[in-house]
């Protein structure tokens, strides 16, 4: 029974989670990707049978849209950088996550689980698909992966303070659901803090 | 008898006397006896011979589970706006994917203009659910998709293309094959097939006396052998039971074969297990066999997507799959196949027009086999080592399961280029190579290289050579310390001059640097990034030996670890895969992501049988590896990773470490994106000494890759408990940002420098304290 109301609290948290992806799902991805420049990687040729015509190869055009991007300004020596928090999502990944949810909400949290590591390797540093991945777990009864994907969210919720606490409350409740009271109130405390 | 007596010679006639008479006729009897008796004896042994043949049949043909060799997938792109693809990468997938240029509304096809893109997929049954046939439009700039659009089929943000299959597990016989059923495949195929090979098959009861009567008149007439008259059963019994030796006693037992196999099973049995069966060509040591695979094999389509024309070929091809083989005899291949349409519309299953229509075309094979064996040796073993652990290798070579890996082809290509482009630079052609490609987030393998040549199915150096590790150790040993923030921080002044430690046994060790030099103090973030050696060991030792030991296999390693002070120096040996298994938590603010090469397996049908889920431990503070990785960014930039930005471009944030052993025998570099996590070893299998470090002979087939790869840079997200703050390093104090000295720094929390200083290094606090104290 206690274990139910544990379920039941992490669930309340988890609600606060989905209501803060979707203020995440409005913006776009985070950083620029890195286009490389000069070469391009060449597929290995298949082996040709004979009598297969080679088709011709097209000649090496660059195309304006794609140049890499300007540089001269950070040619200088860089230094070690950081940033305040995590990616947004990018829609694709809000899909999956929406995916997620409505098999979360028919019970399915195996493959709610399948649609959201979809998710995390289009979007390996937001911090909402982790806490999403965390409440999969924590239906699926697999509470210590819940706990990790947790505190795995909490490494990449930087200074969104409503990310931090609603992270921190999640923790808060698997913790207790686990038996582990200390921890809950640590988590609980440092929520209170923000 | 008669003849017998007309021989007689007729001088010797003689009147026959009643006795000799009556010996003749007993002699007469006796034979018929003999007679009756040896056929008595032969129906005996016929039948003996058939009750054998009858188990043979029935127990093979009972038993007739195909042995289907386990397929062995890459991981499957996915295209939504904003994935990092190039156009280049995008037209390879393609190919792997055994899509061909065309029109790209024709499922399979694909269009290129510039960066625009029509593809048409086929669908495909993934273990999570079946990604419909689409028509799709993109474009790719920037390296990204943009502006996905589903021109046909259901709507979707996200879509899936087929995985390219990268390699299979064969049973002993080689034999390869895609099962399939009769009553999924296009009526045509089996009608086709009967019309060409055998039209009174429904009719017969397993042999076809009349045809093989006429096939012999044919054959007579024409001077030798021009037609066959065996039917479909009989070629399936040949095929299945039998040598291919031309006996007769071979073609006796292939009748009696043929009809007790008819007596047993149902004719659509039959004709399943010999469109399942049957030869269709051959790739290297692979043989191709069924319909199934040879559609896959030609075409590069699904069966049930074939077209007449293409039909009428694999029919056509029945009779020799090498003599019409249509990639080495096209125009025998073309004759072979219009006979087939002619003969499919005689028996009224082509209409005059189609048939006409279908003759016209061209043959329509791809131009490559869809996919060739064992592109990717090293990545297979190392995906077969990881089955080894949940499936028996029987099973793998024979139940036909579908193996969905994470290797990225477009990542294994750079990697391979990589690797083979900078050793033929380095020139010593004793020199080895290995490198681990992971996506860092996820521990996933995306592409591994295990020697210079990486088409080699040989020695894998990426999981088997254990070498030591050098100065790649050396992040651990400060991460141990930074973990003490009350005992150190990025400016700790560490002592950079020689000493000797004498054991108790009377050896001496005396470590020295690289260079040879000393430098008095030095903070510890220079320490690492510019890898001082008598620092590190004095750092390890302050610490503990023992904490440094925990810490490597907190972070994943198996490896032994000595107890003695060289292992501060890497004297460890660890394999490839290994360091990338220990450098996934540095990468990822202190979680341990085991590495992972299979996302799922399942049966041939589609069902799942095992799923090896994203899995993250907490092994490290994440606040004490920021504080880490601050210090390995400075590596690339200041120390001695440096280099990568010739080849890199600075855009590109960057982290790792170099490792050197003694005589260069082995060189590593290990580091990291936003994205990927990447090592490398390069030296030689005699474990031979080299002119080479970590920077001059890891590094650049390291940056090569890096370079070649679309992705995000390091920026790691502030952890909760870190500050930057602007200090002087040297004076170890906090300092404004307009100072020419400053530096922005990560402290955690607590442990940063409490005294401020002036641009000039005079301590502002400390007059103002004294003043504070006289007016209080």
């Amino acid at each position: 029974m206690m274990r139910v109301q544990m379920r039941a609290q992490v669930f309340r948290s988890a609600v606060v989670c989905a209501v803060l992806l979707l203020a995440g799902c409005a913006s776009g991805p985070g950083d620029g990707i890195y286009v490389p420049a000069g070469e391009r990687p060449q597929a290995p040729k298949p082996p040709l049978t004979d009598g297969a015509a080679k088709p011709a190869d097209e000649p090496q055009v660059w195309r304006k849209s794609e140049q890499p991007p300007e540089q001269k300004a950070q040619q200088q020596t860089g230094v070690p950088g950081y940033r305040e928090s995590g990616d947004q999502m990018p829609a694709a990944a809000a899909g999956l996550v929406k995916e997620a949810d409505t098999l979360m909400a028919q019970g399915n949290g195996a493959a709610a689980i399948t649609r959201l590591e979809r998710a995390q390797r289009i979007a390996p540093r937001s911090a909402a698909v982790y806490f999403k991945l965390s409440e999969a777990y924590v239906m699926t009864g697999q509470l210590g992966s819940a706990e990790q994907f947790t505190l795995k969210g909490l490494s990449l919720a930087g200074r969104d303070e409503r990310l931090q606490r609603s992270g921190w409350l999640l923790l808060a409740d698997i913790r207790r659901a686990r038996g582990n009271v200390a921890g809950a109130r640590q988590a609980e405390s440092r929520a209170a803090r923000l | 008898m008669k003849n017998t007596d007309k021989t007689r010679k007729p001088g010797r006639k003689k009147p026959a006397p009643r006795k000799q008479l009556a010996a003749v006729q007993s002699r007469r009897k006796g034979f018929w006896r003999i007679l009756l008796r040896l056929a008595l004896l032969g129906l005996f042994l016929l039948a003996g011979w058939m009750v054998y043949l009858d188990a043979q049949v029935t127990s093979r043909f009972e038993g007739r589970r195909f042995e289907v060799p386990s397929r062995v997938y890459a991981r499957p792109l996915e295209l939504y706006s904003g994935a990092p693809v190039s156009a280049a990468a995008l037209e390879q997938e393609l190919a792997l994917a055994g899509f061909h240029k065309g029109d790209g509304s024709r499922s399979g096809s694909y269009q290129r203009s510039g960066g625009r893109f029509l593809i048409s997929s086929r669908g495909f049954d993934f273990p999570d659910g079946k990604e419909p046939r689409r028509h799709l439009a993109l474009s790719i700039a920037g390296d990204q998709v943009q502006n996905l659009q589903v021109v046909k089929g259901p709507d979707s943000a996200i879509v899936r293309l087929e995985p390219a299959q990268i390699g299979g597990i064969y049973p002993a016989h080689q034999e390869d094959r895609i099962l399939v059923q009769l009553d999924k495949l296009p009526e045509l195929l089996p009608a086709a097939l009967m019309a060409v090979e055998d039209r009174r098959f429904y009719d017969h009861h397993g042999i076809a006396p009349l045809s093989i009567a006429r096939a012999m008149l044919a054959n007579v007439r024409a001077g030798g052998i021009v037609q066959g008259g065996s039917t479909l059963t009989q070629q399936l019994v040949k095929n299945f039971f039998l040598t291919r030796e031309q006996t007769l006693l071979r073609k006796g037992n292939e009748a009696l074969m043929s009809i007790l196999l008819e007596l047993h099973y149902s004719k659509s049995d039959i004709l399943e297990t010999y469109l399942n069966e049957v030869y269709l060509g051959q790739a290297g040591t692979r043989s191709i066999h069924g319909f199934g695979l040879a559609s896959q094999f030609y075409f590069a389509e699904a069966l049930e997507d074939l077209l007449p024309h293409q039909l009428a070929l694999l029919v056509g091809m029945v009779k020799g799959p090498s003599y019409y083989n249509p990639r080495r005899h096209p125009q025998r291949a073309t004759a072979r196949r219009n006979l087939v349409l002619d003969q499919m519309q005689q028996a009224g299953l082509l209409g005059e027009a189609d048939a006409q229509r279908a003759r016209s075309l061209p043959l329509g094979v791809s131009d490559k086999a869809s996919f060739s064996q064992n592109r990717y040796p090293a990545y297979i073993d190392l995906v077969r080592r990881h089955l080894a652990r949940d499936y028996k290798e029987e099973d793998l070579r024979s139940e036909g399961l579908r193996v969905f890996t994470t290797l990225n082809p477009a990542m294994q290509v750079a990697a391979e280029k990589a690797v083979t482009e900078t050793l033929a630079r380095l020139g010593d052609k004793a020199l080895e190579s290995a490198l681990v490609v992971t996506a860092k987030d996820s521990g996933e393998v995306l592409a591994l290289v295990g020697g210079r040549d990486p088409r080699y199915a040989g020695f894998n150096r990426a999981l088997d050579a254990s070498r030591q590790i050098g100065s790649l150790v050396k992040p651990f040993v400060y991460l141990a310390a930074l973990s003490q923030p009350q005992r150190y921080t990025l400016i700790t002044p560490l002592q950079d001059t020689r000493f000797t430690l004498k054991f108790e046994n009377g050896t001496v060790w005396q470590p020295k640097n690289y260079d040879g030099l000393e430098r008095g103090e030095v903070p510890l973030h220079q320490a690492l990034s510019k890898s001082y050696n008598l620092p590190v060991v004095r750092v390890g030792l302050d610490i503990g030996l023992a904490e440094v030991k925990s810490t490597l296999q907190a972070f994943g390693t198996d490896s032994a670890i000595s107890d003695y002070p060289s292992m501060l120096l890497g004297a460890v040996a660890m394999t490839p895969v290994n360091v990338a298994q220990i450098y996934q938590g540095l990468a990822t603010s202190g979680f341990n992501t085991p590495l992972r090469t299979i996302r799922e397996v399942t049966e041939a049908g589609g069902e799942p049988l095992s799923r090896y889920s994203l899995q993250v431990n907490q092994v490290a503070d994440p606040a004490a590896v920021h504080l880490l990785q601050y210090a390995m960014q400075e590596t690339m930039q200041e120390g001695t990773g440096r280099s990568a930005y010739n080849t890199v471009p600075r855009a590109l944030a960057l982290a790792g470490k170099t490792g050197t052993t003694d005589d260069g025998r082995d060189a590593w570099f290990a580091g990291f994106s936003g994205d990927l996590l990447a090592v490398v070893w390069v030296g030689r299998d005699d474990n031979g000494a080299t002119p080479l470090t970590g920077a001059s002979g890891a590094l650049p087939v390291w940056s090569k890759f890096m370079a070649q790869v679309p992705q995000n840079s390091f920026t790691p997200v502030l952890p909760d408990g870190v500050q930057y703050h602007w200090v002087n390093v040297q004076q170890q104090a906090l300092t404004d940002e307009q100072c020419e000295n400053a530096r922005l720094m990560p402290f955690i929390i607590g442990s940063e420098p409490k005294q401020t200083i002036t641009c000039a290094g005079a301590l502002p606090q400390k007059i103002r304290g004294w003043f504070e104290g006289l007016f209080q």
